[in-house]
């Protein structure tokens, strides 16, 4: 089967998602992964990556509860599907064998 | 909404919302307004609302330029929009249109018909009525022109020009003009001299033919008229004599393609020995006008110049020529009252006592239209013709719109049943009307593409008939707006009345399969429709019988004398004495009958007309034509003589003979009581030796004058008989007259023309009359007939019924045919008993024009009524035949 290639974008987003667990929704996307990246993000950006994770089938989505300061609007959830969370793993797996892989003192070292 | 009442919660920029709300999918708006919200109150709550208002301004562009937020995923339910229901209008217009082929095509025609008779007519109109409208300050330009009184009659006649010594006193006596600038045309053959060449020779204008275009010109002409130069001082170039300048074009039809610097100074040549000078070239006015000048020659030439100088007296004062023009310029706000008082002043300063002439002003978008003010160059248009056209236009497009009500209306049986149904479905009248309307737009629309295409090829086939230059631009602005007016104008009165009626049925009653609402009135309103068709057709077709019987008339009638076979040559001016040798020498040929010298021919375009006196109980002074010739002009002409004898052979005018009117204008009541009676002709004493019957000398507009006719001992042309006219036998004697001819005169092309030709002129303007009216009945005809054929073709489908029932109770076909034509025999009638007093009227005032003329007589609208009957019985039997030979089993069956 051919997989779905998976930008870095989405998939941090996707991870994101997975991190957030049953309150996985635009604003909540946007700071979680700015407080973990350390990046600024555009909303519109997050929206862009979930529709398109959504058409992929790596997420699915359900209308959640309307808040007041949404101005009565209701939140999107996001949940990781089965799909989304083989390509994860996937991933997973593939950096592991290549980092694995280097043998010691390859890599230059650095500080953290 | 938030219910909190205190402090008013900030709120996102407006602006910004709506554009998010426009531009986002539905699908999507509500999570990421939400979203943005959210974000929004958090902002305005951590950095101030300002901060967080242009924050959202930027986050709601961020999505509106993503497409996954501006793609709108299909609604599987969409709400119909405007644009669907007018797709729907189309779609079953269409669907109506191609299965009621034959009613769309007799439509189509209909509406094509007299749309591009409309279209045809507003090309003509147009060109003409924008004659000379592209001058600057045009409504401030006019002509210098005049009335004349005859000092014996009394008789009024105006005149397009003044005496040549006028725009000159005029400029320096008479205050408030801006300008004044006068022009006097000329004709001449022009020579360009070629180095040691023969010089380029270009033949003189053939007057109606050619353009008029060599006028003497005062420079003031170009602050008057505004033209772009090209080459050479508009200051100075027309000062000095022997100077001139060219327009454009006509430099390069003298000169070739040189460029405008370099025909400065190159020379022409005007009645073979003026040699003048270009000093300018301008640019040719590329719209219509009648000053189409293209060589204009300095005005002191004519002074410089001893030939021009002989020809054109710049101080005469008591005489008027046509070729004498002169224009004038108001300042802004000036009237042309104001000038009157002065005019009268100049006139009493200047005119000799007998020259009754009074000096006006006629405005330059005039000069196109009024014939009265005669001259040598602007081709007159008739400005009632105009109208007439243009009423014409509106009445076939009306026909043709009345067509198309009655034919959609008698197709309504079979649209009541959709209407119910869309009724039934929640449509409402005014998309009802709507439909109907976009039906009659598809038709109207295709009728006036092919219009359209239809105008270039009419415009070139009837070639004749409309003046050169007229010609359609469809892009241009004026032309398009007037398209679209024509199709809305159209659309409205073809399709407004049916798409009101069929809209108002009610679905009750339709659907219920029957058509009570299709009763009486309406078929009232479609009988009248016919009639006002039938009537403007039979109009027409009198106005058709008329102008042919009247053409006829004046074909046919008796001259009083013969111009069958007559030849006429003009030999060249001032080389008259020549003429007698040429004459001498045709008699001779065996081809030539007779021949004989003359001054005027019995009947032409110029006469001649002279005063002469009668001393007898009273003294009469009376205006008569004359026409001169030798002893052979009234045996020549096969002239009747009533009385004496004709003239004998003469060197100089010895004894006269008078015609008929003539002898009664003295008040004879015998032609032979005049013989021998003394008149006196320019100071001299004639007298009368013979009496010939009257004939006419011209159109048949004019009455026959009191003419006389003597023998001078000069003459001007010549005209042969020939014993034939055609055939090799013809050819022959031309060629052997050809001969004769150059041996006379080597240096002159060999001319001549047939009286019968020069004849037949006379009446052009009535050929062009002929030719309108039959074209407009032709079309009023056809498109009355369409429209009864739709009315018949209603008719027997809502009798079908009856007729079956009649057909079962005995009825034969021929009686059922009667029953069917009888109703439309009638309104035929009626359209008959409408049109003859109308066309009766219209015809008789067409006929006022003439002196002679073939009487109304009562026939001709007994034989257009049964022409019309038997036109409208053909195309109703089409129907009536197929409805009374229908079996009345099928008919009766279908309910």
């Amino acid at each position: 089967m051919k997989r779905s290639y998976l930008g870095e974008f989405e998939e941090i987003v996707l991870l994101t998602v997975a991190v957030l667990g049953s309150g996985a929704y635009g604003v909540a996307i946007t700071d979680e992964l700015e407080q973990q990246t350390g990046r600024s993000v555009s909303i519109s950006a997050v929206h862009a990556a979930l529709h398109r994770l959504e058409e992929k089938g790596m997420l699915s989505s359900r209308m959640g509860d309307a808040t007041a300061e949404r101005g009565g609007r209701r939140k999107r959830l996001f949940t990781v599907t089965v799909l989304g969370s083989r390509a994860l793993h996937d991933i997973r797996a593939v950096r592991e064998q290549l980092w694995n892989s280097i043998l010691p003192n390859t890599l230059p070292a650095i500080s953290i | 909404m938030n219910p909190m009442p205190q402090p008013p919660r900030p709120t996102p920029p407006l602006l910004a919302e709506r554009l998010l709300a426009w531009c986002c999918a539905p699908e999507l708006l509500e999570e990421v307004q939400g979203d943005l919200h959210e974000r929004f109150h958090r902002r305005v709550a951590l950095f101030g609302e300002r901060s967080a208002r242009r924050q959202y301004v930027w986050e709601v562009l961020g999505f509106i330029t993503k497409p996954f937020a501006i793609k709108r995923q299909p609604n599987p339910y969409p709400t119909p929009t405007n644009m669907d229901m007018l797709r729907n209008y189309l779609k079953i217009a269409y669907r109506n249109l191609t299965k009621h082929k034959a009613s769309t095509l007799i439509n189509l025609s209909g509406l094509t018909l007299g749309v591009t008779a409309c279209l045809v007519i507003y090309v003509i109109t147009s060109f003409e009525l924008g004659f000379d409208t592209f001058h600057p300050d045009g409504e401030r330009i006019y002509r210098m022109v005049g009335t004349f009184t005859n000092p014996t009659t009394g008789e009024k006649s105006p005149m397009g020009f003044v005496p040549n010594a006028v725009p000159k006193a005029v400029r320096e006596e008479i205050s408030g003009f801006e300008t004044v600038a006068a022009f006097h045309n000329i004709e001449s053959e022009v020579l360009i001299p070629n180095g040691r060449e023969k010089p380029k020779q270009f033949d003189q204008r053939k007057h109606g033919v050619d353009n008029a275009e060599i006028i003497i010109v005062e420079p003031q002409y170009f602050d008057i008229f505004k033209y772009q130069w090209l080459a050479g001082n508009p200051q100075t170039a027309l000062r000095e004599p022997f100077k001139m300048v060219l327009s454009e074009k006509k430099a390069r039809t003298y000169f070739g393609d040189l460029p405008p610097d370099q025909v400065l100074g190159k020379e022409v040549i005007y009645w073979d020995s003026i040699r003048v000078s270009v000093a300018g070239v301008v640019k040719d006015w590329d719209q219509s006008t009648d000053l189409t000048f293209t060589d204009f020659i300095s005005f002191p030439t004519i002074r410089a110049s001893a030939q021009m100088k002989r020809s054109i007296n710049l101080d005469e004062w008591n005489d008027i020529w046509s070729a004498s023009q002169a224009f004038v310029k108001l300042p802004e706000g000036a009237t042309t009252a104001q000038f009157a008082p002065a005019f009268r002043q100049f006139a009493q300063r200047h005119f000799p006592k007998n020259f009754n002439f009074e000096l006006d002003l006629q405005p330059l978008s005039d000069l196109h239209f009024n014939a009265d003010y005669g001259d040598n160059y602007a081709r007159k248009a008739h400005l009632p013709t105009l109208y007439g056209l243009m009423g014409v236009a509106v009445f076939i497009l009306l026909i043709a719109a009345i067509n198309f009500i009655n034919l959609s209306t008698a197709q309504s049986v079979e649209r009541a049943k959709e209407v119910g149904i869309r009724k039934v479905l929640g449509s409402s009248r005014r998309s009802l009307i709507g439909q109907f309307m976009s039906e009659t737009f598809i038709l109207t629309a295709l009728a006036v593409v092919t219009s359209l295409l239809l105008v270039k090829p009419i415009l070139t086939s009837f070639q004749s008939f409309i003046p050169a230059g007229v010609d359609i631009n469809p892009t241009a602005p004026r032309v398009l707006v007037f398209l679209g007016a024509l199709t809305i104008l159209t659309m409205i009165m073809a399709g407004l009345y049916p798409s009101l009626a069929l809209s108002s049925y009610r679905p009750v009653i339709t659907l219920k399969g029957q058509n009570a609402l299709l009763g009486n009135q309406k078929g009232r309103l479609r009988q009248g429709l016919i009639v006002f068709q039938f009537t403007v057709s039979l109009v027409f077709i009198i106005g058709t019988i008329i102008v042919g019987r009247q053409l006829n008339f004046m074909r046919n009638k008796d001259l009083g004398f013969r111009s069958d076979a007559v030849l006429v040559l003009s030999p060249p001016k001032g080389a008259g004495n020549k003429l007698s040798v040429l004459y001498d020498k045709v008699r001779q040929l065996s081809g030539v009958q007779k021949a004989t010298l003359q001054v005027l021919e019995p009947m032409g375009i110029s006469y001649g007309l002279d005063k002469v006196t009668y001393k007898g109980k009273t003294v009469q002074t009376l205006e008569a034509a004359y026409k001169m010739g030798d002893e052979n002009y009234i045996p020549f002409y096969e002239m009747k003589l009533l009385a004496g004898r004709t003239l004998v052979k003469s060197d100089s005018s010895r004894e006269l003979v008078v015609n008929e009117s003539f002898v009664k204008a003295l008040g004879f009541k015998q032609p032979a009581e005049a013989l021998n009676k003394s008149l006196q002709w320019r100071d001299k004493l004639y007298p009368i030796v013979g009496v010939v019957a009257d004939f006419h000398q011209q159109s048949m507009h004019e009455k026959i004058a009191p003419t006389f006719i003597t023998t001078v001992p000069y003459a001007r042309d010549l005209a042969v008989k020939l014993s034939h006219v055609q055939g090799e036998q013809f050819y022959m004697t031309l060629g052997e007259i050809r001969q004769l001819w150059q041996e006379v005169y080597p240096d002159t092309k060999f001319e001549y023309s047939f009286m019968d030709d020069t004849l037949a002129q006379f009446y052009e303007k009535e050929q062009k009359t002929a030719r309108l009216v039959n074209t407009a009945t032709a079309i009023a005809i056809l498109i009355s007939c369409l429209g009864l054929f739709g009315l018949a073709t209603f008719t027997a489908q809502q009798r079908t019924k009856e007729i079956g029932v009649r057909k079962v109770l005995g009825a034969s076909v021929s009686s059922i045919i009667a029953l069917l034509s009888a109703d439309f025999i009638r309104l035929v009638f009626i359209a008959i008993l409408i049109a003859s007093p109308v066309a009766w009227w219209a015809t008789d005032k067409w006929l006022q024009d003439f002196a002679y003329k073939a009487d109304i007589t009562w026939w001709v609208f007994v034989l257009a009524g049964l022409l019309a009957m038997g036109i409208a019985l053909l195309t109703v039997s089409f129907q009536s035949v197929k409805a009374a030979l229908m079996d009345p089993a099928k008919s009766l069956r279908t309910e």
